[in-house]
């Protein structure tokens, strides 16, 4: 065999191994495909006490020209000229990264905790406001749902869920109640499509013979496991 | 040509082989994974239910429920971040689904706004 015959050989040689470091990086760059199923939640909680992130209060009909926003409870009411309603607001722009306006809102849940439990099991239903209100200057006659009973229709509500002791009724003991399910409403608070003025909640039927009332604990009473609370699940389009 | 020099000869060419073959992967692979994308599969995209779960006023653990059975045997990995300090764990869905309870390392304290992240690897 010749020199030359040889180098070429050896410089071939040296070429296919190069090119075998090649074709094992290649095979070492290939992607293994795993399921990956990403959420975000953002918690929002009415504490400490004093918290501008929440707004709760109650409007009362019996003295319709007080305002209630610093009592430590919720009431919701049904009876003869003593309804009630609660007003809350939750701050959304409390949450930390921002809920981008492009998130899918997957679930959104209101939850409350339930103090004192009615005797008869109570449809209660919770519209978006759709006018500004504060706290600590908001009244019956002030409301921005106006003083009409059953107002707004029930048809109109964008949850619910009920309380009472007997059997059956979906919340029987005192602890945070469920259903509170407020999806479509953050939803549209979150892509700008509605303006987040909070909720009212009142009893579906207002105006019972027998005043009916359940019980829940407020911002102001500072105990955080009974806090409001709104918990907003989202997953972010890329 | 000596042998000695024959044997340096032949390392060089080796080398310089091997120098241009891994600039030539490395330019595949980085047109490759430019020029397609894919949908990363998941077991679920409805709605879970997301509770903390407090301790004197910290959270714990994360109830996380509404699983369904297709993320049966999934890992759940949970982050809370209180906007001070933020603390992971991690737990295997049930077979049928339903709802995992996730420990976390250290109990964060509850502030105005949590964030949680979740995530299901698998299964």
């Amino acid at each position: 065999m010749s020199r030359q015959l040889l180098r070429a050989l050896t410089a071939a040689a040296g070429i296919l191994l190069g090119v075998g470091v090649v074709t094992g990086s290649a095979a070492n760059l290939s992607l293994t495909s795993q399921n990956f199923t990403p959420y975000r939640t953002c918690t929002i909680t009415a504490t400490p006490a004093t918290t501008t992130a929440v707004s709760d209060t109650t409007a009362r009909q019996g003295t319709p020209t007080t305002n209630f926003g610093a009592l430590t409870t919720l009431t919701v009411s049904s009876g003869n000229a003593v309804n009630q309603r609660v007003y809350l607001r939750f701050d959304l722009t409390v949450c930390s990264p921002a809920i981008p306006a492009s998130a899918i809102v997957r679930l959104a849940t209101l939850r409350l905790y339930m103090s004192a439990v009615p005797a008869a099991c109570r449809t209660l239903n919770l519209f978006p406001v759709t006018a500004a209100w504060v706290e600590t200057t908001l009244t019956w006659n002030n409301q921005p749902f106006g003083t009409t009973l059953n107002n707004p229709p029930t048809g109109s509500r964008t949850g619910t869920f009920n309380v009472g002791t007997p059997v059956g009724c979906q919340n029987q003991a005192a602890g945070y109640v469920a259903g509170g399910t407020v999806t479509a409403d953050i939803a549209n608070f979150v892509a700008g499509t509605a303006t987040n003025f909070g909720w009212m909640i009142r009893d579906d039927t207002e105006g019972s013979a027998t005043t009916r009332t359940a019980t829940f604990t407020a911002k102001e009473l500072g105990t955080v496991a009974q806090e409001p609370q709104l918990v907003i699940t989202y997953v972010r389009v890329p | 040509m000596s042998t000695l020099r024959r044997i340096v000869v032949v390392i060089l060419i080796t080398a310089a082989g091997a120098v241009v073959g891994a600039a030539a992967s490395l330019n595949f692979a980085s047109g490759s994974l430019g020029a397609a994308t894919t949908a990363t599969p998941r077991c679920t995209t409805a709605g879970l239910s997301v509770l903390q779960n407090l301790t004197a006023g910290t959270v714990a653990s994360v109830t996380v429920g509404a699983l369904p059975a297709a993320c049966g045997g999934a890992t759940l990995q949970v982050t809370v971040n209180n906007g001070v300090t933020n603390s992971s764990g991690s737990a295997a869905v049930p077979g049928g689904g339903g709802s995992v309870t996730v420990t976390l390392a250290v109990a964060q304290a509850v502030t105005a706004a949590e964030q949680t992240d979740l995530v299901l690897v698998g299964p």
